[in-house]
């Protein structure tokens, strides 16, 4: 027994050890300072709205209906009681609400058609409905009508397979205000989560880094909510600027 | 020491009680009643402990932790599935998603449509950079929200360059577009030389026959050699548990698409398969305000992008990494608009215009 205990007690020593050593191992790992989590920032918020499908702007239908004095009135029953005066340049006194910033096309009646005010007005005697608006686009816009018709210019939906019927494409008027055609810009959706961890340093501004900082990379800042806002307090690369310009306002 | 018949006898009765090693040895104590009840009490607990410690395995449902279950480890490459193995591993996917998720996903396995090619293509002349696509994208797909994920990248790059070493895909602006920029949205080129399937080592990835690039998550071992092999950093690594609120699920899903990811394993754009192997347009295409991006089968004369290849300007990029992207960028043929947007632009002198502005 005495030769047996002899025997085992090395052997038990090297288990028990080796045990401790991959324990501690594994708890450094674990726990030790070398440990770096992945940098987090708290998820966006998109608002289902914001990543609608829909087009941009809901055009006039095939008979317009415009919302005079809180009355939907449709063209002709204004404009075939009352003759209007002849096209001058002068300030509306109705339709005020329309700010015309189309290029050098700044006459009502370069499209509308004077007779018939609910449709629009070709070259010659041609009067079409407003939902063809694209015809009218395109005595002025030749290759973009091109474009759209080919599928080039514009936005199609429903599906890719121009046999499909379940395809169709907008009309000129569902993304452009024809009075002021020019897409207007607009905020964009947020960025990735590193552009909320604030800028990425710059390597001469590196300097001695706690590595176990999972945002080492990045110089921080407080974290900003969504719009950001310009904050001139509490920012770390407003406060290195000052100090950058320090000298010069010693001078 | 006078009785060698009953531990002979024992041995007989019990083979399996592990008395086995006193047998032989005629220099050891032979065995008593005592003993040998202790030893096989031992054994049996031992054995009954091993039985029950090994009892998850028997159920093939049975939630492993990271391993997934039983039935998801022993899962076949999605290529060797036969139709029965791929209904069992989409009722096992539609069943992980109840019980995480709460509610029945239509989850299914689309395969590519005969004689279609898909091919992108993006307009570098109307992208205004609204993320709009980054973010439908990362609804569409479920993509894990925190930590985020997201496929598209829109890159802010200084008007009268394509220099990639200037873009910027962390503007943060009050109103795009910016006069000075132009934006290039940049996702997986579904390449056909792709990088990423020529590294990866367990074939986890392939390019399907309408050219999609996709990966088997369940094949995957995560060892982000794909990641380091793609020029255009498109693929995407779950670093840990993608999460996902429940409420913003999408249950539209496909085995090769936008199913729930887990942790370790590789996603990536998949040109939204599930919608657009059954006609559909991917998210980011029916998102875009502006029209800028543009999909179809480059195998259809007519269709969009056989039109834009034939007769637009089109442009690579990083052509000379020669992965033959199915990704192009074009531009419309336009003077700037009104001066504004390039401020020293010289004004055009004898000759002629073929503006879109008349």
């Amino acid at each position: 027994m005495g030769g047996r205990r002899s025997h085992s007690t090395p052997t038990a020593v090297i288990e028990i050890t080796i045990t401790v050593c991959f324990l501690a191992l594994a708890a450094w790992f674990l726990f030790g300072p070398r440990v770096t989590a992945i940098p987090r920032t708290p998820p966006v918020a998109v608002v289902p709205a914001e990543i609608s499908t829909a087009p941009v702007r809901a055009p006039l239908g095939d008979v317009p209906v415009a919302v005079i004095a809180g009355f939907e009135m449709r063209c002709m029953e204004c404009h075939g009681l009352f003759e209007s005066r002849p096209e001058t340049a002068r300030r509306l006194t109705q339709h005020t609400h329309i700010v015309l910033d189309h290029g050098l096309n700044d006459r009502c009646f370069n499209c509308h058609d004077d007779a018939q005010r609910d449709r629009l007005a070709l070259r010659g005697d041609k009067t079409i409905p407003f939902t063809q608006v694209a015809r009218l686009c395109a005595e002025c816009h030749g290759p973009t009508y091109r474009d759209w018709q080919r599928g080039m210019h514009g936005r199609t939906m429903g599906s890719w397979d121009p046999r499909s019927d379940r395809q169709w494409r907008l009309i000129c008027s569902q993304c452009h205000d024809p009075h002021s055609p020019a897409y207007k810009p607009f905020k964009p959706l947020p960025g990735p989560n590193t552009l909320r961890m604030g800028p990425l340093r710059k390597k001469d501004e590196q300097g001695p880094v706690d590595r176990a900082d999972p945002l080492r990379h990045w110089q921080h800042e407080p974290e900003r909510p969504h719009p950001p806002v310009p904050s001139k307090d509490l920012d770390p690369a407003h406060s290195r600027d000052d100090r950058s310009a320090q000298p010069e306002d010693r001078l | 020491m006078t009785d060698p018949p009953p531990e002979a006898g024992a041995n007989d009765q019990s083979p399996s009680s592990g008395d086995r090693l006193d047998s032989g040895d005629s220099s050891r104590p032979t065995l008593t009643r005592r003993s040998f009840l202790r030893r096989s009490a031992a054994a049996t607990a031992g054995a009954a402990a091993l039985a029950a410690s090994l009892r998850p395995l028997t159920d093939p449902e049975f939630d492993l932790g990271d391993v997934g279950s039983l039935q998801k480890f022993l899962q076949k490459h999605y290529k060797e599935m036969t139709e029965e193995e791929m209904d069992r591993a989409l009722a096992r996917i539609r069943r992980e998603v109840e019980q995480r998720f709460g509610l029945t996903p239509n989850v299914r396995d689309v395969k590519a449509m005969d004689g279609v090619e898909f091919v992108y293509a993006l307009n570098l002349s109307r992208c205004i950079g609204c993320r709009k696509c980054v973010h439908a994208c990362a609804a569409e797909n479920n993509l894990s929200r925190d930590p985020e994920i997201q496929y598209i990248r829109v890159l802010e790059i200084p008007k009268g360059t394509i220099d990639l070493e200037r873009a910027d895909h962390h503007y943060d602006r009050e109103t795009v577009p910016d006069r000075d920029h132009f934006y290039m949205p940049v996702q997986c080129h579904q390449c056909a030389d792709p990088p990423c399937v020529k590294v990866c080592p367990v074939e986890a990835t392939w390019q399907e026959p309408d050219g999609i690039v996709v990966i088997d998550y369940d094949w995957c071992i995560g060892c982000r050699y794909c990641e380091a092999a793609c020029p255009y950093w498109a693929r995407r690594f779950n670093f840990t548990e993608p999460n996902l609120p429940a409420d913003e699920l999408n249950p539209d899903m496909a085995y090769l698409s936008n199913r729930p990811r887990a942790k370790g394993v590789m996603e990536k754009c998949t040109f939204c398969l599930h919608r657009t192997r059954e006609g559909r347009m991917p998210a980011c295409v029916e998102v875009c305000p502006v029209g800028a991006r543009k999909f179809g089968n480059v195998l259809d004369p007519e269709s969009e992008v056989s039109q834009i290849l034939k007769s637009k300007r089109i442009f690579v990029l990083k052509e000379e990494a020669g992965t033959l992207p199915r990704f192009f960028y074009y531009f419309d043929e336009r003077r700037p608009r009104s001066g504004a947007n390039v401020p020293d632009a010289p004004a055009p002198v004898g000759r002629v215009e073929l503006g879109d502005e008349a």
